[in-house]
C-alpha cells in the first residue's frame, strides 16, 4: 500500500468497514465483491489531481477528514413530512435518511401495476440473485475510488423495476435526505433501476437536508432500459451547505430506448456527479439538460460521458453553469462514437456565466470519433451577461441586481423549457431564482 | 437516387488509378551518401560533455546541459496524449551526427549537400537570391549554411545557427535561452536542453522590420540518430519577423526521434509570425518506420501590444506531439494558432495549442483543422486559460475534423479554465466527412475524383492556408494533395 493512501479519511473508513454489519452479509458473491472493492479502495485511497478525471476537483481537504460509517440513529432522526413534499406531485416515494431506509416516511402502498419498488436491504434479505450483475461489479480504475467505496459499504438504496409494457403514470420519487447527527458520517446508497421492454417511467430524485451537517454521501445508480423503454429522470440536488456528495449514474440504453435527464445542482460544499450513458442498441436516444450554480465556496463538478455504440443513436446535451462568489463549476462532456456506430448524431453545448471575480469555471467538451457517417458537434463558452440586455432592462427602471438576476434566470431557465410537467417546471424555476443573488 | 450515388462511389473506390496513387511514395525519402562524424549511441554526462566540447561551447552552456540532463533522469516519459507508440530506447540513439567536412562558408559546402537541398527545392545558393528568402539549413545535427547574412547584418538582424550564436552572441543567448521553455519544462524539452545540437537563432533589434522572410530547413539524414534542434527568436520593441520552418527525412524502417524546442520572445509592440510545414517521413502504409516528433514550442508575449502567430501544416511524422503555445503576458497582446494536421495510413497526431491569458485585454484565436484518412488518428488538444488579472480577455476557438474512411479517428480535447468574469471564451467543434453528395456533385461536373477530394480538402483548410506566406501556401497545398492520394472512401 502506498503511503499516500494512509490518510485520516482512508483510515477512518478502514476501521469502520471492519466493524460494519451490512445487509446481505453471507451472500458469497456479494461478500467477495465488497471485499475486493474495499481492498482496492484502501490500497489506492483517493485520487489526486494528476488523475485526469479529478484534474479540477482536489480531494486533499477531504482526505484529511475522518468519517463514521452510517448512522445508528437514522431511523429516529426527525424529518418533517412537509419538508419532503413536492407541490402538485403525489405518488410512490422511497425515502432514505443518512443512507438508511425510512418506511415511516416512504409511500409504498398502492403501487401501480407493473411497478416494483423496494429498498435494497429488503431485496438482499429476500431474492438477491437478480442484482448480482449490478452489485458484483469491480471498479478497476483509480479514478473510481468512490464507486469502490460505495460497492464495499453500501447497505441500502432503491431497487426499482418496471415490468415490460407498463406505463407508470405517476412519477416515482426517490428522496435522499441528510440529517444532522452527533458527528460527521459517511453514508452510501446503491440504486438499481430497470425498465422492461416498452416500459415508461418518470423518476424524480431529490437530495435534501433537514439541517446543517458535513456528511459524506456516495451514491451509485444503475439504469437499464430495455428495448423501447422510456425514462424521464429529474434530479434536484439541494444537499446541506457543508455536505460532500459524490454520485455516479450509469445508463444503458437498448434498441430504441429513450432517456431524458433534467438536472439542477444547487447544494453541497463539494459535489461531484459522474454520468455515463451507453447507447448500446440501434436508435437509442439520450437527452440531458442541466444547470449547476456554485456560489459561496461551493465546488460542483459534473462529468458527462456518452458512448454511441450502435447504429442511428442520438444524444443531445445542453448544460448551463453559473458561478458566483468563490464558487467553482467544473464540467466535462465527453462524447465517444465507437467504430461502426454509423448514423450517430451527437451534440453538446455548455455555456457558462461567471458572476464574480473570485469564481471559476473549468469546462472540457470532448469528442472521440471513430466512425465517419456521423454528425458530431460541441460548443462551450464562458462569459458574462449581455451588457446591452442589462442596459435595456435598466433603462426600463429595473435595478442593477434585479436586472442581473432576471437575465441569469433566463439563461438557465431555457434548459428546462422542454420539461413536460408544469408543476415540476415551476418548482425548478423557484429553486433556481432562490439561488441567485438578490 | 441514393443507391445510384453509392454505386458511383463504389466504382470510384475500385478505380485503379486510385489504387496506384495509394502506392505513391514519400518524395523526400532519399538518403544522401555523405561522410559523417557522429557520437556513439547512448546518453550519459560524458556524451553531453563531448558534445559540448565538439561545439566549443562556453562553460555555462555545458553546465546548463548537464543540469537539464540530471533533471531529465528524474522525469517519466509523459503518457497522457492519445498516442500509441513503441517504447523509445534513449540509449540506442546517437545524439550527434554531422557531415565530416565542416564548411567555412556557403561556397565551401559539400556539393552533395547542396544537391540534397536542391532536390528538396530549398534554395541555398544562387537560387536563393531569386527566392528572396534567407535560409539556415540544418543537416542532421549541424547547420550547414545560412544565406543572406550580409543583407541581414546591414539591417541589424542576427540570423545564424544556434552553435554560432552561443559562441558569438553568448550574452544574448544566455539572457533568453530557457526563459520561455525552462530546461526542465517537460520530459522532451529537458532531453532537448541536454543534447540539442543546433538550430537557428534570430535576434531582431528595436524598431527593425526584418527585410525578408527567414527560414530554416531541417533534414535528418544519418541512421540511428535523433535530431534535437533548438530555435530561439527574440524580437525587441517594435520589431517584426516572419519565420518559416520546413523538414524532411529519408525513408527508414526504424522510428527516428525528433525532439525540438522553439522559444519566441516578443517585447513591446513586436510581432513574430512563425510558420511550419512539417513533412518528416510518416512511415509506410503499415506503420513501419517514420519519425517520432515530440516538439515543445512556446511564445512569450512579454511586452504590451505584442503579437505571436503560429501557423502549422503537419502532414508528416508517424507520431506528432506538439502544442505551440502563447503566454499572453503583456497587456493587449495577441496570440494566434492556425493548424492543419493530416494523418493518413497509421499516422497519429496529438496536437493543438495553449493560450495563457495573463495581461489585460489579451486576445487569442485558434483555428484547427484535422484531417484523418486511412487508419490515422488525429487529436486536437488545447488549453485556453484566463488568469484572474486578465480583464476583458477574449478567445475564440474553432476545431473542425474531416474524416475520410471508416477506420480513422478524429478527436477533440479542449480545456477551458476561466478565472476572470470579464473574459469571453468560446469553443466550437464539428466533425464531418466528405460526403457522397459532395463527390457526386463534383463528378457530375466532370471533375475527377482525386481533384474533387483535393478541392474539398483545400476548401476545408482555406482559413489556415491563407495565413501562410504565399510560397509556403502553395507547397502546403501540394503536400496535402500528395499525402492524401488514394485516401478517398
Amino acid at each position: 500500500m502506498s503511503e499516500a493512501a494512509r490518510t485520516p479519511f482512508v483510515e477512518s473508513l478502514r476501521e469502520a468497514a471492519a466493524a460494519a454489519a451490512l445487509p446481505g452479509r453471507g451472500i458469497g458473491w456479494l461478500d467477495a465483491a465488497r471485499c475486493e472493492n474495499l481492498d482496492a479502495f484502501l490500497a489506492a485511497g483517493l485520487p489526486d489531481t494528476r488523475n485526469e478525471a479529478w484534474k479540477y476537483t482536489a480531494l486533499r481537504a477531504l482526505a484529511q477528514r475522518p468519517f463514521a460509517l452510517g448512522d445508528a440513529q437514522a431511523a429516529s432522526r426527525p424529518v418533517e413530512a412537509a419538508a419532503l413534499a413536492l407541490a402538485g406531485i403525489d405518488g410512490p416515494a422511497l425515502v432514505f435518511v443518512n443512507g438508511a431506509f425510512r418506511a415511516d416516511l416512504s409511500r409504498l402502498d398502492d403501487l401501480p401495476a407493473g411497478l416494483s419498488l423496494e429498498p435494497l436491504s429488503q431485496v438482499l434479505a429476500g431474492e438477491p440473485e437478480p442484482l448480482r450483475f449490478a452489485l458484483a461489479r469491480l471498479y478497476r480504475d483509480g479514478g473510481e475510488a468512490f464507486a469502490r467505496l460505495n460497492a464495499a459499504l453500501a447497505g441500502d438504496g432503491a431497487v426499482l423495476r418496471v415490468a415490460a409494457g407498463a406505463k407508470i403514470a405517476q412519477p416515482v420519487r426517490l428522496l435522499i435526505v441528510g440529517a444532522p447527527a452527533e458527528g460527521e458520517l459517511a453514508w452510501h446508497a446503491r440504486h438499481v433501476v430497470e425498465l422492461g421492454e416498452g416500459a415508461e417511467l418518470e423518476l424524480i430524485e431529490q437530495h435534501l437536508a433537514t439541517g446543517e451537517q458535513r456528511h459524506l454521501g456516495t451514491q451509485v445508480s444503475d439504469f437499464v432500459l430495455r428495448e423501447g423503454a422510456q425514462l424521464r429522470h429529474v434530479l434536484l440536488q439541494r444537499a446541506a451547505a457543508g455536505a460532500t456528495l459524490v454520485r455516479r449514474s450509469g445508463y444503458r440504453l437498448e434498441a430504441r430506448a429513450q432517456a431524458t435527464l433534467h438536472a439542477l445542482e444547487l447544494g453541497g460544499a463539494l459535489v461531484r456527479h459522474d454520468l455515463a450513458a451507453e447507447l448500446a442498441g440501434d436508435g437509442a436516444r439520450f437527452v440531458t439538460r442541466g444547470v449547476f450554480m456554485p456560489t459561496g465556496r461551493q465546488h460542483i463538478d459534473t462529468q458527462l460521458a456518452i458512448r454511441h455504440q450502435a447504429l442511428g443513436t442520438a444524444s443531445e446535451s445542453i448544460w448551463r453553469g453559473v458561478a458566483d462568489q468563490r464558487g467553482r463549476g467544473v464540467f466535462r462532456g465527453a462524447i465517444v462514437v465507437a467504430p461502426g456506430a454509423d448514423g450517430s448524431d451527437a451534440s453538446l453545448s455548455n455555456k457558462n456565466l461567471l458572476l464574480s471575480g473570485q469564481a471559476e469555471i473549468d469546462t472540457k467538451p470532448e469528442l472521440e470519433i471513430y466512425a465517419d457517417e456521423v454528425k458530431a458537434a460541441h460548443g462551450a463558452t464562458v462569459g458574462q451577461l449581455d451588457e446591452r440586455a442589462l442596459f435595456y432592462l435598466r433603462s426600463r427602471g429595473l435595478p442593477q441586481t434585479q436586472a442581473r438576476a432576471l437575465l441569469t434566470a433566463a439563461f438557465c431557465r431555457a434548459v428546462f423549457d422542454d420539461l413536460p410537467d408544469a408543476a415540476l417546471r415551476e418548482h425548478l424555476d423557484t429553486l433556481l431564482i432562490g439561488q441567485l443573488p438578490s | 437516387m441514393s443507391s445510384e450515388r453509392s454505386d458511383v462511389s463504389a466504382t470510384l473506390r475500385d478505380n485503379a488509378e486510385v489504387a496506384e496513387a495509394l502506392g505513391r511514395r514519400y518524395e523526400a525519402g532519399f538518403v544522401t551518401d555523405i561522410e559523417t562524424t557522429s557520437l556513439p549511441p547512448g546518453l550519459s554526462e560524458d556524451i553531453i560533455r563531448q558534445l559540448s566540447a565538439i561545439k566549443q561551447e562556453p562553460e555555462w552552456m555545458t553546465a546548463w546541459r548537464l543540469a537539464a540532463y540530471r533533471h531529465w533522469l528524474t522525469m517519466p516519459q509523459p503518457d497522457w496524449a492519445k498516442l500509441r507508440l513503441s517504447p523509445i530506447d534513449y540509449q540506442a540513439i546517437s545524439y550527434y551526427a554531422a557531415p565530416k567536412a565542416g564548411p567555412k562558408s556557403l561556397d565551401e559546402v559539400d556539393p552533395k549537400l547542396l544537391e540534397t537541398y536542391d532536390k528538396l527545392g530549398v534554395p541555398l545558393h544562387e537560387r536563393a537570391k531569386l527566392a528572396g528568402v534567407a535560409v539556415d539549413a540544418v543537416f542532421d545535427s549541424v547547420s550547414v549554411g545560412t544565406t543572406f547574412r550580409k543583407e541581414l547584418a546591414e539591417a541589424g538582424v542576427i540570423f545564424c545557427s544556434m552553435s554560432e550564436a552561443i559562441r558569438e552572441h553568448g550574452e544574448l543567448v544566455q539572457k533568453y535561452l530557457g526563459s520561455v521553455v525552462p530546461a526542465g519544462d517537460n520530459f522532451f524539452a529537458a532531453l532537448n536542453s541536454a543534447v540539442f545540437s543546433d538550430g537557428s537563432f534570430v535576434f531582431v533589434p528595436k524598431g527593425v522590420r526584418c527585410p525578408m522572410e527567414l527560414s530554416t530547413y531541417f533534414r535528418i539524414n544519418a541512421m540511428n540518430t535523433g535530431q534535437f534542434e533548438r530555435t530561439l527568436i527574440v524580437c525587441e520593441d517594435d520589431a517584426y519577423v516572419s519565420y518559416l520552418e520546413g523538414c524532411t527525412a529519408p525513408m527508414r524502417d526504424e522510428n527516428q526521434l525528433h525532439a525540438a524546442v522553439v522559444e519566441l520572445v516578443c517585447l513591446e509592440r513586436a510581432q513574430i509570425k512563425y510558420s511550419t510545414v512539417q513533412n518528416w517521413y510518416p512511415g509506410d502504409e503499415n506503420g513501419v518506420g517514420g519519425i517520432y516528433n515530440f516538439v515543445t514550442k512556446r511564445g512569450d508575449c512579454r511586452g504590451a501590444d505584442s503579437k505571436i502567430s503560429w501557423t502549422q501544416v503537419e502532414t508528416g511524422s508517424a507520431i506528432t506531439w506538439k502544442y505551440p503555445s502563447c503566454v499572453l503576458r503583456g497587456d493587449r497582446s495577441v496570440g494566434e494558432f492556425y493548424s492543419v494536421a493530416l494523418t493518413h495510413h497509421r499516422q497519429q497526431a496529438d496536437t493543438g495549442t495553449k493560450m495563457i491569458h495573463i495581461g489585460r485585454d489579451t486576445r487569442s484565436k485558434i483555428v484547427s483543422k484535422g484531417i484523418s484518412a486511412g487508419r490515422g488518428q488525429n487529436s486536437y488538444r488545447g488549453l485556453v486559460k484566463v488568469e484572474k488579472g486578465a480583464d476583458n480577455a477574449r478567445n475564440y476557438t474553432q476545431c473542425d475534423s474531416l474524416l475520410i474512411g471508416k477506420q480513422c479517428g478524429a478527436h477533440t480535447f479542449p480545456y477551458m479554465e476561466v478565472k476572470n468574469p470579464g473574459a469571453i471564451v468560446e469553443h466550437e467543434a464539428t466533425t464531418s466527412k466528405i460526403s457522397d453528395d459532395q463527390l457526386f456533385y463534383c463528378r457530375a461536373r466532370g471533375i475527377g475524383e482525386e481533384d474533387a477530394v483535393s478541392m474539398i480538402v483545400d476548401g476545408f483548410c482555406k482559413q489556415v492556408f491563407k495565413e501562410l506566406p504565399m510560397e509556403f501556401a502553395v507547397e502546403a497545398k501540394k503536400l496535402l494533395e500528395v499525402s492524401l492520394e488514394g485516401a478517398v472512401g
